[in-house]
C-alpha cells in the first residue's frame, strides 16, 4: 500500500456527505463572523448555534479591548517557548489568576486545550503507572494517555461500578492509578457521576483528574465547573480547562492541589516545545476569567435557555443525548442520512449546528448538536425551536422506530 | 499459555464478536480482525469491553492496540493474565 492510499475511506466519506450539498457539513466554510451568534455561510446570515461560545465572550467589549491594549504593548505574539523568550508576566499573572480561584498552589497554562491534557497526562503519569480512563473521553485525553507509557485501561462511560472493578483488580497498583474523567461530555452533552466518582477514588486511594472544558464557566457559584457545583473539588487533585470554550480565546490551563505540579513545567513535552500563547490572547482570556468568576448573570441565562431547548426538544419527539439540560443538546439518530437531513434543514432555515458521525460518535450514533450561548437572544431560541418543530415531523418519525428516548 | 485458558480465551473473543457482529464470530484466527469484521475504532472498543467482562479482565490500550487479529488477541489476553496469576 502506497502511503497515501489509506487516505480514501475518509475521501469517500467525505464526497458522500457533501453529494449535492452547496455547503459541506463537516467543515463548514464561514465567509465571515458577525458576532458570538451571527456570522455568513454560503452567502447568507445564519444564526450560529453550534459554537462552544457557551457565555459569548469573544465579543465582550472589555476582553476585546484588553486584546488590543495587549498587541499594542506586547506585539502580536511570543515567538518563544515559555521555557526561552516566552514567559511573558502576563502568563504568570494568569496562572496565579486560575490556581487562586481554585485556591490551589498550582497553575500551568498550555497554548491550546488540546496540548493541555496531552501536557498534564503524559508529565502526570509514568512508567509503571496505571490511567484509568473514561472510554468516551476526547481524543486529547487519550492521546496523552499515548505519550504518557503508563499502562492505560479504559472502562465504560460513566460506569461507576466498572471503574471500581478495575480499580480493585489492580490491587496496590491503584495508588499508582490516575483516574480520567470529563465532567460535562459535549458529544451528548451528558454528566459525569463524579459524586460517586470521587468516592471510589478516595476508597482506593488513587489520584483523579477531571477536564472540565465544556463545563468551566457553565457550572457551579463561581462558574468553575461540574466538581465546583457537586462540592467534590476537595476529592480533585487535578483540574484540565480549557480557554477556547466559554473564556472565548484559545489555550488550555491545568490547575493541582498539589504544589509538585509545578514541576511539570521541566518535564511536559507539550509545554517546552512550542510556543507560549500570543499577548492578546492571554490577556483577553485574563478579562474572560474575572467575567466567568462573576458572570452569574451570563450563566443564568445561558441555563434558561438550555433548559427550554431541552423541554422543546423532547416535546417535540426528538431523541436527546442526555437525561438532563445542558448548554449542548445532542438529538440522536441511528441513521447518518436522517441527521444529515435534519442538519441540512436547520441551515436552510438559518440556523447553523453541529452534525456529528461514526467513528466520532459512540455507539455508533449520529447527531445534531445544538450549543447554547448566553449571548443567545430569546428570539434566537425561538427561531431555533420554530425550525426543529419543522423538521420533527421527518426526523421524529425515524427516531421513535429505534431506542427509546433517554437511555443515556 | 495453558491450553485450557487458550481455549477460554479464544471462546470470550468470538462470543464477544458476535454480539457485535454475527457474522464475524467465526473468522479465520490469523486475518486482521477490524477490517475483516468491518469494525471501526470505536467498535473495536466495544468490542474489547465485552470481552474483559467475559473474562474479569482489564486489558491496557497497548494490547489492543498490538492486537491485530483473534490469535493475537488472545495471546496477549493469554500474557496478562499470566502476568497477574
Amino acid at each position: 500500500m502506497s502511503l497515501l492510499e489509506r487516505f480514501a475511506s475518509q475521501r469517500a466519506l467525505r464526497v458522500a456527505l457533501e453529494a449535492n450539498r452547496r455547503v459541506p457539513p463537516i467543515a463548514t466554510p464561514m465567509d465571515a463572523v458577525h458576532s458570538a451568534t451571527s456570522a455568513t455561510i454560503d452567502g447568507r446570515r445564519v444564526l450560529l448555534a453550534g459554537t462552544n461560545n457557551y457565555l459569548g465572550l469573544t465579543y465582550d467589549d472589555e476582553c476585546r479591548a484588553a486584546a488590543m491594549a495587549a498587541i499594542e504593548a506586547l506585539g502580536t505574539g511570543t515567538t518563544g517557548s515559555r521555557m526561552a523568550s516566552g514567559n511573558y508576566a502576563g502568563h504568570r499573572e494568569l496562572e496565579r489568576a486560575l490556581a487562586a480561584a481554585f485556591g490551589w498552589p498550582a497553575g500551568i497554562v498550555f497554548s491550546t486545550g488540546y496540548q493541555a491534557n496531552l501536557g498534564a497526562l503524559s508529565a502526570l503519569a509514568s512508567d509503571g503507572d496505571f490511567v484509568l480512563v473514561d472510554a468516551d473521553s476526547h481524543a486529547s485525553i487519550h492521546d496523552g494517555c499515548r505519550l504518557s507509557n503508563a499502562t492505560t485501561i479504559r472502562f465504560r462511560h460513566n460506569d461507576p461500578e466498572n471503574l471500581d472493578r478495575r480499580l480493585t483488580r489492580l490491587g496496590e497498583g491503584a495508588r499508582r492509578t490516575l483516574i480520567v474523567v470529563e465532567s460535562l461530555y459535549s458529544t451528548l452533552g451528558d454528566r459525569a457521576p463524579l459524586v460517586e466518582i470521587a468516592e471510589i477514588k478516595r476508597r482506593h486511594g488513587a489520584w483523579l483528574l477531571v477536564d472540565e472544558a465544556h463545563s468551566f464557566g457553565v457550572f457551579g457559584p463561581r462558574g468553575l465547573g461540574l466538581c465546583e457545583a457537586l462540592g467534590v473539588l476537595d476529592e480533585v487533585d487535578f483540574i484540565v480547562g480549557t480557554f477556547s470554550k466559554s473564556l472565548g480565546g484559545v489555550g488550555g490551563f491545568c490547575v493541582s492541589r498539589h504544589a509538585e505540579v509545578e514541576q511539570l513545567r521541566y518535564v511536559s513535552r507539550p509545554y517546552i516545545f512550542t510556543a507560549s500563547p500570543p499577548p492578546p490572547v492571554i490577556a483577553a482570556t485574563h478579562q474572560a476569567l474575572r467575567r466567568v468568576l462573576q458572570g452569574h448573570e451570563l450563566r443564568a441565562r445561558l441555563w434558561q435557555h438550555a433548559e427550554r431547548l431541552y423541554r422543546e426538544a423532547a416535546r417535540l419527539g426528538y431523541r436527546l443525548g442526555s437525561s438532563a439540560p445542558a448548554p449542548v443538546a445532542s438529538l440522536v439518530f441511528d441513521d447518518r442520512d436522517r441527521a444529515l437531513a435534519l442538519w441540512q434543514g436547520l441551515l436552510d432555515a438559518g440556523v447553523y449546528t453541529n452534525l456529528m458521525i461514526p467513528p466520532a460518535t459512540p455507539a455508533g450514533l449520529s447527531l445534531v448538536r445544538i450549543s447554547l450561548s448566553a449571548a443567545h437572544s430569546v428570539a434566537d431560541l425561538d427561531l431555533i425551536i420554530a425550525a426543529l418543530a419543522a423538521q420533527a415531523h421527518e426526523s421524529v418519525l425515524e427516531s421513535t422506530t429505534a431506542v427509546d428516548a433517554g437511555t443515556f | 499459555m495453558n491450553e485450557a485458558t487458550a481455549g477460554a480465551i479464544e471462546t470470550a473473543i468470538r462470543e464477544a464478536l458476535r454480539s457485535l457482529r454475527p457474522g464475524a464470530a467465526g473468522l479465520d484466527g490469523d486475518v486482521d480482525l477490524a477490517q475483516e469484521a468491518g469494525l471501526d475504532s470505536a467498535e473495536v472498543m466495544d468490542l474489547v469491553m465485552e470481552i474483559e467482562d467475559r473474562l474479569d479482565v482489564s486489558i491496557p490500550v497497548e494490547t489492543i492496540a498490538e492486537a491485530r487479529s483473534i490469535n493475537e488477541l488472545c495471546a496477549g489476553i493469554a500474557r496478562l493474565k499470566h502476568d497477574l496469576s
